[in-house]
């Protein structure tokens, strides 16, 4: 119960500070409108399909990319993680690729692709593809050499070291890059759509800010928590699964 | 009379004049010197030594982990190459897969055979009673007790049905109740399967009660000082004075007078 109860505490806290800011005429309603209007705001979105259309067209993109970003990281990390030479090869320059936010690519793909949606792809896809690829190759080089070496004295075949060792050996660190991935693609899309898109969540806000509307801003941000919320625990369920040999309560 | 006997192949191994040195700080560590034995096919041969003295890196050369060594070291005549599954080891740690439970540890030893699933399955369970582990074929190696998790890693071993088995001080990390059970448990294996042992250990009680033959070893570099026979009838009975005896030799030999 009171498990439940703790992580509310914070939220319930914010929200009257705001209902009593607003209710004060502390700040003016066109800078921060009461919870009531924002929830009636949210309503009428979601009523209308607003929000539906624009957030399946934010999805979209947070899948294509995601999907893109993930499966070349995971490609390209199992390949560094299990060739030393390749690694020698790739590392440092992958290491340096990602040292540029995903959102420093904005420019230079708006410039080649306009506003097309190869560039919300590309920049979801880069966002995913770093995390992914560093735990990855991470997971797999620190696998202890005391079962690798067990895989070896057992005669194990390839595949069998792959699906029994190598891929449970390093799937928790994979899983902790995946979900990084997810939510730096979650920032790159909102953002994204801020600088350069005519539809989804994160131009709807900007669209709320030229309207001088922030009931609607302020209610793109809750949607965004909500879904990211939801993702995010839909993965940490997940991860929870296929970990489940592991000791409870430790 | 359990299958797996009957198919237990019979392993005589030759170690020739095997020297090893491992390089630490760009220079030779030399770790094993000169070391000579021979192991006859069923023999139970224990090896004790100080800490150091290159008694896991001895282990680790006859396994095939390891092939860079001087001198030659023959299984039935043929030089080992690589790690082979007519050797088993059990590793001082366990060494069981966390995400895999114990049926499946034990499975593992059985990949890319041919023979018939339920063939296989039944040699996981014959391996399994074996080393009693019974009704926990399900179980995952963090739910085991040390004792069980290190039994279950000698059946791991065993189901390959390999001719010579090394244990690693498997009893090592062990309460000293749950230890001599399981040397009670390894010499009724060793009997029931007829398989070839060399085992490390730091126990000469463990080594007495267990071994025909004792090879004790002498530390910087790891050499072998004496190899002690024996000779006592199993059961062995600690309390009796040819135990004592024989121990007294050892310890005699360990300390180096
Ligand atoms: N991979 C290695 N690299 C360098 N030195 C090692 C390595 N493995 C073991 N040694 C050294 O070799 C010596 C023998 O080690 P080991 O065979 O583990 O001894 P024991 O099992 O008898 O305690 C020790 O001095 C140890 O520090
Ligand atoms: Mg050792």
């Amino acid at each position: 119960m009171t498990r439940l109860a703790v992580p509310l505490v914070l939220p319930v806290a914010v929200l009257l500070l705001w209902q009593i800011t607003a209710a004060r005429g502390w700040l003016s309603p066109q800078t921060l409108p009461a919870p009531a209007l924002v929830l009636s705001t949210l309503i009428d979105l979601i009523r209308d399909g607003e929000i539906a259309t624009n957030l399946q067209i934010s999805l979209r993109r947070i899948l294509v990319g995601l999907a893109i970003g993930t499966s070349l990281g995971l490609f390209a990390g199992a390949l560094l993680g299990v060739s030393r030479r390749m690694n020698d090869y790739f590392g440092p320059i992958i290491n340096a690729l990602s040292q540029i936010p995903s959102l420093g690519w904005v420019p230079i793909l708006i410039l080649i692709f306009g506003l097309d949606e190869t560039v919300k792809y590309l920049i979801i896809a880069k966002a995913c593809f770093v995390p992914t690829v560093l735990a990855t190759s991470q997971g797999i080089r620190n696998i202890p050499r005391a079962y690798i070496e067990v895989g070896q004295v057992l005669g194990l075949r390839r595949r069998t070291t792959l699906t029994k060792l190598i891929v449970p050996a390093a799937l928790p660190t994979i899983f902790g890059g995946i979900r990084l991935a997810l939510s730096n693609a979650w920032v790159a899309l909102i953002v994204v759509e801020m600088l350069a898109a005519t539809e989804g969540v994160g131009y709807m806000m900007v669209w709320g800010r030229t309207l001088f509307q922030v009931d609607i801003v302020i209610a793109g941000m809750i949607v965004i928590g909500v879904i990211g919320l939801a993702m995010d625990s839909g993965l940490a369920r997940v991860e929870r699964r296929m970990r489940r040999w592991e000791p409870k309560n430790v | 009379m359990s299958a797996v006997e009957a198919f237990a192949p019979r392993a005589t191994l030759n170690i020739r004049d095997v020297s090893k040195s491992y390089v630490v700080d760009e220079k030779p560590l030399p770790v094993l010197r000169n070391i000579a034995l021979d192991v006859q096919p069923g023999e139970f041969v224990s090896i004790v030594g100080a800490s150091g003295c290159g008694k896991s890196t001895l282990l680790r050369l006859v396994v095939g982990l390891d092939a860079d060594y001087e001198g030659e070291i023959l299984l039935n005549g043929r030089r080992i190459e690589g790690p082979g599954r007519e050797r088993g080891i059990v590793f001082q740690e366990h060494r069981l897969f966390p995400w895999l439970t114990v049926e499946d540890n034990i499975a593992l030893g059985l990949d890319g055979s041919d023979e018939p699933q339920h063939v296989l399955d039944k040699r996981v369970r014959d391996n399994i009673a074996l080393v009693g582990l019974a009704g926990f074929e399900k179980a995952y190696p963090h739910q085991l007790s040390g004792g069980m998790a290190q039994r279950a890693a000698i059946a791991r071993s065993l189901v390959t049905q390999p001719a010579i088995l090394l244990l690693d001080e498997p009893l090592g990390a062990l309460d000293s109740i749950t230890r001599a059970y399981l040397q009670k448990e390894l010499l009724r294996i060793w009997q029931q399967e007829r398989v070839t042992v060399i085992m490390v250990t730091h126990d000469v009680d463990e080594a007495v009660f267990l071994s025909d033959r004792v090879v004790v070893m002498e530390p910087r570099p790891g050499r072998i000082r004496s190899i002690v026979p024996v000779g006592l009838t199993h059961p062995r009975q600690r309390a009796s004075v040819e135990f004592a005896r024989v121990k007294g030799e050892i310890l005699r030999d360990l300390s180096g007078e």
